[in-house]
């Protein structure tokens, strides 16, 4: 048997043990994604619905190759380094990033250009969880080992405040403190921690935010109304899901949808759209998923003996929840509105490429309990 | 064992994480089921509304026709070819490929690739209209490959007469920021929705003429259709639960005559060999029975076509700023002097006054009167002349001092009575009333004293006296028609439109008087040393055998001749000085020229017609105006357009509306 042959079979028999049911759900979402796009491309599969699903096939491929060969421990030794290459680039942004639409969020390297932000989600998981793997338990829980763990979370926060993107500066803070809250933070100090937070959001409110944010949440609040400026996107989208009854109006004659009354609904607003054409049954269902994707990755989470394992797998788990639930709250008016998409469906690259990095580390960990 | 504790307290942890985080996702769930259920807002109306619009289907305009029916504006179906640039990938490519199937040159194509880049990218921007029907066909088969292009079916106003018609019947044009501002004062929900109407882009209100005079029996009843559109507005689908078609104006039957009004605005248009240019004017020709407008023309035309969809500014500022002025209705706004048209008026005066029969005057060529001399025209003078020779030599002298044996306030008064200084309602806007002075009118616009010198003046038609070249026509007819009080009307057939009662004869016009004067205007016409012999020499005869008039031919000479009796008229536009005395015409500058005017009526015999004809700065009366009037009233004897069958309007909408 030549070498290739004997590399390719064994890497079959170890792919064939991954946690296929995870990768299941991920290819229920993806589908779901593609044939969302095919709707909003008026029925064409040429454009986004093909480059939605090769891209997902792609980065799967990808996903399940690193599961194989890189294993947890590896995860573990490159954390800190995976960590403080996202926080350089985010500094580098500060300074030879590139504008665009009003936020500096990108480096581009010849063709490419990536947003150290995005790399910085899965990041800030990794370090905190190898920050906790090696700390015990009477140090876990005392409050003087939380600070560090807390510049952790604020250095990349406060670059990407900057920018200004608030969602992805939102969504670290809250994966952060997600795996502070797994790592044992004692109830005591969180408690305090959350009403200064709330104190530091009013803060933030009046010295920190640009006016288009502080214009948003604004609207949120019902301190403002705006149906045709910055309430228009939630207005229409309210609209969409409240007509759109028990099965909806069928895929690919959503009016509000199809009629562009919608914006951005191939990206934030997708699942409006799931439930104007599929109704209140196909947004429970596409919940569902997401649901069943969160408590797998959850179960994976409780398998490890190694924190670094658990915490990895738990926050990841955690962001897939804060992406899902701000993106699902935000289109039907319970979160202020930012730019966070809906993990695997919406269109986009950068999203897609985070979760499946994401989920990588989950199958690794899954894989690899040790 | 601490790592079995660790894992618990991970353990208890990620338990409160999962759950809270279910608890989450059932929490967004609900959020759908109570915003389809339980929120008061009714997002499904609100959805409807977002996709279906009401589509206002403006009407088709009323038809307007001249007298015996020819079209002079209709609505009629236009194809056109529009763009949304915001739509299309590759702007000029797909405009050279539209030019291609329409086989457009290079400078087309510049040209609108140019105009849609200026455009909105959201709003179609039209890049050519009056397909025809193979063209609109030919690219309705491309349309797939074209994005961003929509062939559409539109109506238009059309103007086949173009330059002809365009003072009297005017035009359409969209509705401006002002007139939207007006309905919206008219205040209420009736102001909101007219004011949505107006704005709609098919919508067209008449902004000049009949057009505007008319425009809300030509206007028609709007209908609308419910579409299915997208948030550009865009019609999705044509689709929808209800609509109500259009009503179509009411059609306008004209009193004028269309081959009249050609050959009127054709004799403006001869160029003057003086100045190589078009000449500025007005004429008018009128029925001395029934008071019709059969010419109603005002020189120089332009063309009411482009008006419809927007006229370029150059081309608005080309017409707006010409020393001829062509945007204006000379015929019913203008106002000249009448100079000596105005004798007549002062002759009866003069009767009125007591001046005896065989009352004349000698002539030295200039009058003495308040330490300055009044100059008669003719520099020599007249030498002895009565009233009938001082008309037919238009004698300055005569008159000035026949003024002054009327009397400031009887001349007034005559002029009223034959119709100057009054409006007329001819359903079109702005029609002026002109100025006739008197002591009582100089003192109350603040001028002090009437002196007598002004009477002077007064008698030859000069001074503050400002008529209209519509007055001198209705002053034309009333002589004509032997003094009956003729009112001129403009249409014939329109909704509230009836046929008026027979004139009465106006009050306090001796007929002995009248006589005298008409007798006048015939010497000047006919008789040697006549101002407007040659002007009035038509050529034509009345046969005998059926009281027909036929042109002068070797067979017909032997028949009576057809004569009208006119007067002559020259006004000065400003003081004739000792530097300007005595120089030929083509050495003054254009605007300074004295405007020439012709009255006249006829045939003499039997009068039906009367014309009047203002040519601005156009030298003496007889001279340019005269021969203008004889051309319109040459072709109006010969074609005799009162004595043939006019139009009705029932039957040429009945001809229209006929099923093809």
């Amino acid at each position: 048997m030549s070498p290739l042959l004997d590399v390719t079979r064994r890497f079959f028999e170890r792919a064939s043990a991954l946690n296929w049911s995870i990768i299941t759900i991920l290819c229920a979402l993806a589908l779901i994604g593609v044939l969302m796009h095919f709707s909003v491309a008026g029925g064409a599969w040429s454009g986004m619905p093909l480059v939605h699903g090769l891209r997902f096939a792609g980065l799967l491929a990808l996903a399940v190759i690193a599961a194989v060969y890189i294993t947890a421990r590896a995860w573990r030794d490159f954390a800190y380094w995976l960590y403080g290459g996202a926080l350089a680039l985010l500094v580098a942004v500060e300074f030879i990033g590139e504008t665009r639409m009003g936020a500096t969020r990108w480096l581009s390297v010849g063709p490419v250009s990536v947003q150290p932000s995005e790399l910085m989600k899965i990041a800030i998981v990794l370090a905190l969880a190898r920050y906790y793997h090696h700390l015990d338990p009477r140090q876990t829980t005392s409050i003087w080992f939380a600070f560090p763990a807390l510049a952790l979370i604020a250095a990349p926060v406060a670059l990407i405040m900057h920018q200004p993107d608030l969602g992805t500066a939102m969504l670290i803070a809250l994966a952060g403190f997600a795996v502070m809250f797994l790592a044992g933070l004692r109830w005591r100090y969180i408690v305090p921690a959350m009403a200064l937070a709330a104190v530091g959001a009013v803060g933030a409110y009046y010295g920190v935010l640009h006016d288009y944010q502080r214009a948003r949440i604004n609207v949120f609040l019902g301190l403002e109304s705006d149906p045709l400026g910055e309430g228009y996107h939630v207005l229409q989208s309210k609209i969409a899901i409240g007509a759109a009854g028990l099965t909806g109006q069928g895929w690919m004659r959503g009016s509000q949808s199809q009629g562009d009354f919608l914006p951005e609904k191939h990206t934030d607003f997708i699942f409006t759209m799931i439930v104007e054409e599929f109704g209140f049954i196909g947004g429970v269902i596409v919940l569902a998923l997401f649901g069943v994707l969160m408590w797998r990755t959850m179960e994976v989470a409780g398998r490890p003996r190694s924190q670094f394992g658990q915490l990895a797998a738990a926050g990841v788990a955690a962001t897939l929840a804060c992406y899902v639930l701000i993106n699902t709250g935000m289109v039907m008016g319970l979160v202020p509105v930012v730019g966070i998409p809906l993990p695997l469906i919406s269109y986009g690259g950068t999203a897609m490429v985070t979760m499946m990095a994401g989920f990588a580390i989950v199958l690794a960990i899954d894989y690899h309990p040790d | 064992m601490s790592g079995r504790r660790e894992r618990s307290g991970f353990m208890n942890r990620r338990d409160m994480l999962s759950a809270g985080g279910g608890a989450a996702l059932g929490a967004v769930a609900l959020r759908i089921a109570y915003l389809q259920t339980l929120d008061p807002t009714n997002y499904r109306e609100a959805s409807d509304e977002n996709r279906f619009d009401l589509r206002v289907l403006a009407p088709p305009r009323g038809t307007i026709y001249d007298r015996f029916g020819t079209v002079l504006a209709s609505t009629a179906r236009e194809y056109r070819v529009t763009i949304r640039r915001g739509a299309v990938d590759d702007l000029e490519r797909t405009i050279t490929r539209i030019a291609q199937l329409l086989e457009l040159d290079a400078a087309w194509i510049r040209r609108r690739l140019n105009e849609a880049r200026a455009e909105r990218p959201d709003i179609p921007y039209t890049l050519f209209r009056g397909l025809h029907w193979p063209q609109f066909a030919a690219l309705n088969v491309h349309l797939p490959e074209l994005r961003g292009v929509a062939a559409e079916a539109g109506e238009r106003r059309n103007y086949p007469h173009d330059t002809v018609f365009a003072h009297p019947i005017g035009y359409v044009q969209k509705p401006t920021v002002r007139d939207i501002a007006r309905v919206l004062d008219e205040g209420g929900a009736e102001g909101e929705s007219r004011a949505v109407y107006l704005r709609n882009p098919d919508v067209r209100v008449g902004k000049a003429g009949i057009e505007a005079g008319l425009e809300s029996d030509l206007h028609g009843q709007a209908g609308w259709r419910q579409v299915e559109v997208n948030a550009a507005g865009r019609v999705i689908s044509e689709v929808g639960h209800a609509e109500r078609a259009p009503v179509q104006g009411a059609g306008v039957v004209m009193t004028l005559d269309a081959n009249l009004q050609r050959i009127a605005m054709q004799k403006f248009a001869e160029l003057d060999l003086s100045t190589q240019a078009e000449r500025s004017g007005a004429a008018i020709v009128m029925d001395t029975v029934t008071g019709e407008l059969l010419v109603l023309a005002s020189a120089p035309g332009f063309d009411p076509n482009h008006f419809v969809n927007g006229i370029g500014q150059e081309e608005f500022r080309g017409l707006n700023e010409s020393e001829r002025k062509p945007l204006y209705h000379k015929a019913v706004t203008g106002n000249y002097s009448p100079g000596s048209t105005f004798k007549m008026m002062v002759g009866i005066a003069a009767k009125q006054a007591g001046m005896p029969d065989d009352w004349s005057v000698s002539c030295p060529g200039y009058f003495p009167f308040g330490g300055r001399n009044f100059h008669c025209w003719r520099r020599g003078g007249h030498g002895h002349v009565d009233m009938h020779d001082a008309l037919k030599g238009s004698c300055d002298v005569f008159f000035y001092r026949a003024a002054l044996y009327a009397g400031p306030e009887r001349i007034a008064a005559v002029a009223r009575a034959f119709g100057f200084g009054q409006t007329y309602d001819l359903s079109l806007p702005g029609v002026r009333a002109g100025v006739v002075p008197d002591p009582d009118w100089f003192a109350r616009a603040g001028r002090g004293q009437w002196t007598p010198g002004l009477t002077v003046n007064f008698g030859i038609g000069q001074g503050d006296l400002q008529v209209t070249p519509l007055q001198l026509a209705v002053m034309a007819a009333r002589l004509g028609a032997n003094g009956r009080a003729v009112m001129p009307r403009l249409v014939r057939e329109a909704p509230g439109v009836r046929a008026p009662a027979p004139f009465q004869m106006i009050p306090g016009i001796d007929p002995a008087h009248l006589a005298i004067v008409r007798a006048g205007m015939f010497g000047v016409s006919n008789e040697g040393g006549g101002t407007a012999i040659s002007a009035s020499n038509l050529g034509l005869v009345r046969r005998p055998d059926n009281g027909r008039i036929v042109e002068r031919t070797p067979e017909t000479a032997r028949f009576p001749p057809v004569q009208i009796a006119g007067k002559t008229g020259t006004a000065q536009v400003r003081a004739i000085t000792d530097a300007t005395r005595g120089r030929h015409y083509s050495t003054i500058p254009w605007r300074f020229r004295d405007h020439g005017l012709f009255v006249c009526f006829g045939p003499w015999d039997d009068p039906r017609y009367a014309c009047a004809v203002v040519v601005e700065h156009g030298g003496a009366g007889s001279s340019v105006a005269g021969p203008i009037a004889r051309a319109i009233m040459r072709e109006t004897l010969l074609t005799d357009p009162a004595r043939r069958a006019p139009a009705q309007l029932a039957r040429l909408e009945a001809n229209v509306r006929r099923p093809a």
